[in-house]
């Protein structure tokens, strides 16, 4: 009966197909809709956070609001990495400079930071090397530049050897970053660049040459305002946390708001809230125009009852009973909406790859899951708005129908 | 012989605005099994009301109508459904068969709503088509075929279920006379077939055709003629 059923959609499809297309439309932009944006919030998540993971689950980011008088030094880190549980820590404070190359110049991000830093990010080198405890000793005027920064500022990446100028102070460049693949960074016009934490800090401190950079730490003190830590293999996450958190409070005389202590997990859970947030909006958008397309399929259906008042009497005189008549014409609404839903998602297919060549990436494809919903919803939408008319005909008595003109 | 419908004082009334119109009023009448049977009378004379109730397409307000020597008054939409399905084949004036389906569907439907298993369905279609000399016009749309093929299609639809009566309602209403004669002739043989056949007609020549006549006017059997 359901394969019958079936085919008499298909025929009353066909037999009117500007119609049964107009109708569908509401379910193709809709399903579109759905499709398209939940996928681009999804792209643009997995992007996010597969930087984070390939920062590694093994990070401790630290923040000192208050250090009770008793400012970290470095010494100080030496100690906390020294702790059975984490392996590394590594210094960072920010600030801004003016780079200037030729006539041009450029503001640049400068981190502080040290050897470590290198380790704990994962990062690579495309040339040169990284930043050394020499350089730290020695006050060293040197710098590593990002990928990007190079690029943009020399136009190539082969700049080991040249100076850079910041502030007024000529730094030499030792070391450029492999390049950030990263979706992100395609967003990003941020010039990193990373220098020995100890210049940073004279810097800051107005007791270096130049000391124009400004922002800096906590922008008070010579202490340590924020560092990484990075958990030893032997140890997990939780665990470091927990022996850094103990340190901590010994420090800081059991102040709790002292300092915070954040791994990557909870950033990447703090991360998805957010974006999970935005994909339930959106989809809740995209639902509301499935909803109207439904009640276009209803009302279609309606003028396709009334149209067919005769032949459903005919039916109905050669002994169709009611759940046969109903099965018919909800059967065809639903036909009407997975068709929609299918082109709908062959189409945002297309939009899709049309993003793709356009940003350049490959992030953004849809998942088993958003088809799944999407193609559930559909069903859910025929048979919900294809249910009353489907009654309606059902209900019809055979000699009313039989009669109708 | 045993009746194959029997109506017992059978009222059908309906209201037209203040007025009561008895459109059966009190009808007593018994087709036996095998019987071809002529129901004539003028417009308004109650016998397409007659029609639907021997049908069970519609129920007697008061009266009992026995089909097979069950009463049908209380059985549900489906029920009546199902007997129309399993026991009546109906042949209408204006043919009704569905447009967008070809002649084959039209008479496959019934079929379709007994669950036959599709290659008894084709092999039955098939056996009303040849019947009916329309098997080689199967595969065409009812538009496309003459008024008396369209009918020669229902009468195959009406058929095809190997009902126990077949309910004409004025079908050759929509028909010039040389292929009246030629449908009245399909119900000739099907009569000898031993099928039992009622016809309703305006058209006493029709009528005439059949072994027995009953004369309905005002909402009553008032006599009866048998040849």
């Amino acid at each position: 009966m359901i394969l019958q059923s079936l085919k008499m959609a298909g025929k009353s499809i066909r037999a009117n197909k500007p119609r049964a297309l107009l109708t569908m439309l509401g379910i193709i932009i809709g399903v579109m809709s759905l499709v398209v944006l939940v996928s681009l919030v999804n792209g643009a998540t997995s992007s996010v956070t597969n930087q984070i993971a390939s920062m590694g689950n093994d990070m401790l980011t630290v923040s000192v609001s208050d250090d009770k008088g008793k400012p970290l030094k470095l010494s100080d880190l030496e100690q906390i990495a020294a702790l059975e549980s984490v392996t590394l820590a590594a210094p960072t404070t920010t600030a801004s400079a003016t780079a200037k190359q030729g006539a041009d110049s450029y503001s640049v991000s400068v981190t502080g930071t040290t050897n470590a830093y290198f380790h704990i990010m994962k990062s690579e080198l495309a040339k040169g090397r990284f930043l050394l405890d020499a350089d730290q000793e020695n006050n060293s005027r040197v710098v590593v530049l990002s990928y990007e920064t190079a690029d943009r500022i020399f136009g190539r990446s082969d700049v080991v050897g040249q100076t850079l100028k910041m502030d007024g102070v000529r730094y030499l460049i030792i070391g450029v970053l492999v390049e950030d693949t990263s979706l992100m960074s395609s967003f990003s016009q941020t010039y990193a660049v990373y220098v020995p934490y100890s210049v940073v800090e004279r810097m800051s401190s107005g007791s270096g040459a130049g000391g124009m950079m400004q922002g800096g730490g906590s922008g008070s003190s010579s202490g340590i305002s924020s560092f990484y830590a990075m958990a030893s293999e032997s140890s997990t996450i939780a665990r470091a946390q927990i022996e850094l958190t103990v340190e901590m409070l010994a420090r800081f005389g059991n102040d709790e708001d002292a300092f915070s202590i954040r791994n990557q997990s909870s950033l990447s859970e703090t991360l998805s809230s957010v974006t999970d947030t935005f994909a339930l909006l959106l989809g809740g958008i995209a639902a509301i125009s499935l909803v109207v397309g439904g009640i276009g399929i209803m009302n279609i259906m309606l003028v396709s009852v009334t149209e067919r008042t005769r032949e459903i009497g005919i039916r109905k005189a050669i002994g169709a009973r009611k759940a046969s008549i109903t099965l018919q014409f909800l059967i065809e609404a639903l036909v009407i909406c997975l068709i929609g839903c299918f082109i709908g998602i062959v189409a945002s297919g297309l939009v899709l790859m049309a993003v793709n060549l356009a940003s350049g990436t490959s992030s953004y494809t849809f998942s088993g899951e958003i088809l799944l919903i999407a193609v559930a919803f559909s069903t859910f939408i025929g048979i919900v708005f294809g249910l009353y008319p489907a009654n309606k005909a059902a209900r019809m008595r055979p000699i009313d129908a039989l009669r109708y003109e | 012989m045993s009746a194959m419908l029997e109506l017992v004082d059978v009222y059908k009334i309906y209201q037209v605005g203040d007025e009561e119109v008895r459109a059966l009023n009190g009808v007593n009448l018994r087709v036996n099994e095998g019987d071809f049977v002529g129901i004539v009378g003028p417009s308004g004379s109650g016998k397409s009301t007659l029609m639907h109730i021997l049908g069970c397409l519609d129920v007697a307000d008061f009266g009992t109508y026995y089909l097979d020597g069950q009463p049908v008054e209380h059985f549900s939409a489906n029920d009546l459904a199902t007997i129309r399905n399993l026991r009546i084949g109906f042949v209408f004036q204006s043919f009704n068969l569905i447009g967008r389906m070809t002649i084959e569907e039209n008479v496959e439907l019934p079929l379709l709503y007994r669950r036959v298993k599709p290659a008894m369905r084709r092999a039955l279609v098939d056996e009303a088509l040849h019947q009916v000399g329309l098997y080689n016009r199967r595969k065409h749309t009812p538009s496309s075929v003459s008024g008396g093929q369209q009918q020669r299609a229902a009468i195959a639809r009406a058929i095809v279920t190997n009902p126990s009566l077949i309910l004409g309602d004025e079908p050759t209403g929509n028909l010039d006379s040389k292929t009246s004669a030629e449908i009245m002739e399909v119900f000739e043989t099907l009569s000898s077939q031993g099928k039992t056949v009622v016809l309703i007609t305006h058209d006493t020549q029709v009528a005439s055709r059949a072994r027995r006549i009953v004369h309905i006017m005002d909402g009553t059997v008032s006599e009866e003629s048998i040849r």
